[in-house]
């Protein structure tokens, strides 16, 4: 041991910061980050122990199972970079506790930044990019990159310093305060409304059917839009919702399905 | 000429995956990787479509847990270079695009399930005598293969591979073409199904309605709905916030 008078510095929660971003390089499906999470405590590791039996010790530790979201994981980076502190300088925590935080931090965590992240604010972005991409403008993915740099960089910045602010206390003011879960139903909100309207805006499904008898001409696709506009795409993402949602059915079978199904229609005449 | 293009697409392939394992600036994502496809290949506006379209056709594509994603940037990437060559035929380079991300989640299973176990007992035989430079190096080396996983195939597939795609788009017949360029348009239907399939609170549906009838009846464009939808996150965090306090002075 080395170090044990000496709390972790700006400098070492730095280090920590940019050794966290290699979290999910070698994702295995045996013990999935364990090899980032360990490279990321690396740095407190160098700091406070000697001896290789003493690191090994201490990789161990940390070479256990551990999967959540990678942004977020700077929470349980921040969390156990307080504890490892802990308990090289006061030697008052048992080191299995450590392993147990982060178990207990990273379910609640992956559903977080998986709905808020990954489900609700990139989609969001990317749509906006979209938009103005297939209007023909190169603005759209620079925005769109602008703002994510922000979200990772951002997220994973609060992460360390924050987790390692608050150490063991973040658990049970999460777990407390159910910020999780309202952040999660706010996220919900936000997903709905912007799903509801890019299907209209981003879905293209016209039908060509035209009925005439005598004089009158029917054709189906204006009578739809009359009545309720757009509501082909609509009822389409629909359909795909649940049947992904009932079945096993893989994302890319369903697109091919309907590749041959829109074919088979654009020769039937009916598309 | 296209030896260079071929190998600038490999290695911004090769980046973009290093990226999604290390930053996650999101330039895995279709609309970046298109984007910058579309610049190398020397067509930015057929990269900015192609890109756009198989953004939203894998909107809700992203690693959860243990199940792989289909491989948005390989499709992209791929798809774009074809559309390019093939003089902006962006209908059949999107249909290319959904096999291609088949073969990108294989890849990516066969790393995570094969590869990078084998990095994992090579990390921990080191990990033994306490070598920390082992976990770092075991990490580079999962990073730096991604160029044999994902750069070399790309460099294949758009050199030797482009070429005889767009001779095969261009035997075949016009009604086959409209009936992708159809397809084509229908898919960000899967992107979204797969997106509402994430959402955690179903009982919130009626919010889908109001972004329906936004874009349906009032025109707003994306834009706008994305205003729309952080205007109702605060009036919805409102409620809840009166909802306890209401709870709070009746206890």
């Amino acid at each position: 041991m080395k170090n044990t008078d000496q709390k972790l510095t700006k400098k070492d929660l730095w280090k920590v910061f940019r050794s966290q971003f290699f979290i999910r390089s070698c994702l295995n499906f045996e013990r999935m980050q364990n090899i980032g999470f360990t490279h990321a405590m690396s740095p407190i590791i160098e700091k406070y122990y000697d001896t290789p039996e003493e690191k090994q010790a201490a990789i161990d530790r940390h070479m256990q199972m551990f999967l959540t979201q990678p942004m977020v994981a700077s929470i349980p980076i921040g969390v156990s970079a307080a504890m490892e502190e802990r308990l090289a300088t006061e030697q008052d925590i048992e080191p299995e506790s450590i392993d147990a935080t982060k178990t207990a931090l990273m379910g609640p965590l992956a559903a977080l930044g998986d709905s808020l992240i990954n489900g609700t604010v990139r989609p969001i972005l990317a749509g906006i990019a979209c938009s103005l991409a297939l209007s023909g403008s190169v603005f759209g993915p620079i925005l769109f990159l602008i703002c994510m740099t922000i979200v990772t960089i951002g997220v994973r910045y609060l992460g360390i310093f924050k987790g390692y602010e608050k150490g063991v206390s973040l658990v049970t003011e999460l777990q407390k305060s159910g910020l999780i879960s309202k952040i999660t139903e706010l996220a919900s909100v936000a997903a709905y409304i912007v799903i509801g309207g890019f299907v209209v805006t981003n879905v293209a499904f016209h039908l060509n059917i035209v009925y005439s008898a005598g004089d009158a001409v029917i054709d189906i696709q204006q009578t739809l839009d009359s009545l309720l506009p757009s509501i082909l795409p609509v009822m389409l993402t629909l359909g795909v919702y649940k049947i992904l949602s009932k079945r096993k059915i893989s994302a890319i079978l369903l697109m091919l399905i309907i590749m041959v199904l829109a074919i088979a229609c654009t020769y039937l005449g009916i598309m | 000429m296209l030896f260079l293009q071929a190998f600038l697409v490999a290695l911004w392939v090769t980046w973009a995956m290093i990226d999604e394992q290390t930053l996650q600036l999101q330039t895995t994502r279709a609309i970046i990787t298109g984007t910058v496809v579309g610049i190398i290949m020397g067509d930015l506006q057929t990269g900015l479509i192609v890109g756009a379209t198989v953004e939203l056709m894998f909107l809700a594509s992203v690693f959860v847990g243990t199940a792989v994603a289909p491989d948005v940037t390989l499709s992209a990437a791929i798809a774009t270079a074809i559309a390019c060559l093939s003089g902006g035929g962006v209908e059949v380079a999107i249909a290319t695009a959904i096999p291609v991300a088949l073969i990108g989640q294989t890849m990516n299973t066969l790393q995570y399930s094969v590869v990078n176990v084998a990095i994992l007992h090579w990390v921990e035989r080191g990990g033994k005598k306490g070598s920390l430079a082992r976990v770092r190096a075991g990490n580079y080396i999962a990073l730096a293969l991604n160029f044999v996983f994902y750069g070399l195939p790309t460099f294949f597939a758009v050199y030797l591979g482009a070429e005889y795609v767009v001779k095969f788009i261009d035997m075949l017949p016009a009604t086959l073409l409209s009936g992708l360029a159809n397809g084509g348009g229908m898919l960000a239907a899967v992107g979204f199904g797969m997106l509402l399939t994430t959402i955690k609170c179903k009982k919130l549906w009626p919010y889908f309605v109001v972004g329906y009838i936004a874009a349906a009846f009032l025109h707003i464009n994306n834009v706008g709905i994305g205003l729309i939808a952080v205007t109702c996150v605060f009036l919805h965090n409102y409620f809840i916030d009166q909802k306890a306090n209401n709870l709070n002075i009746m206890a």
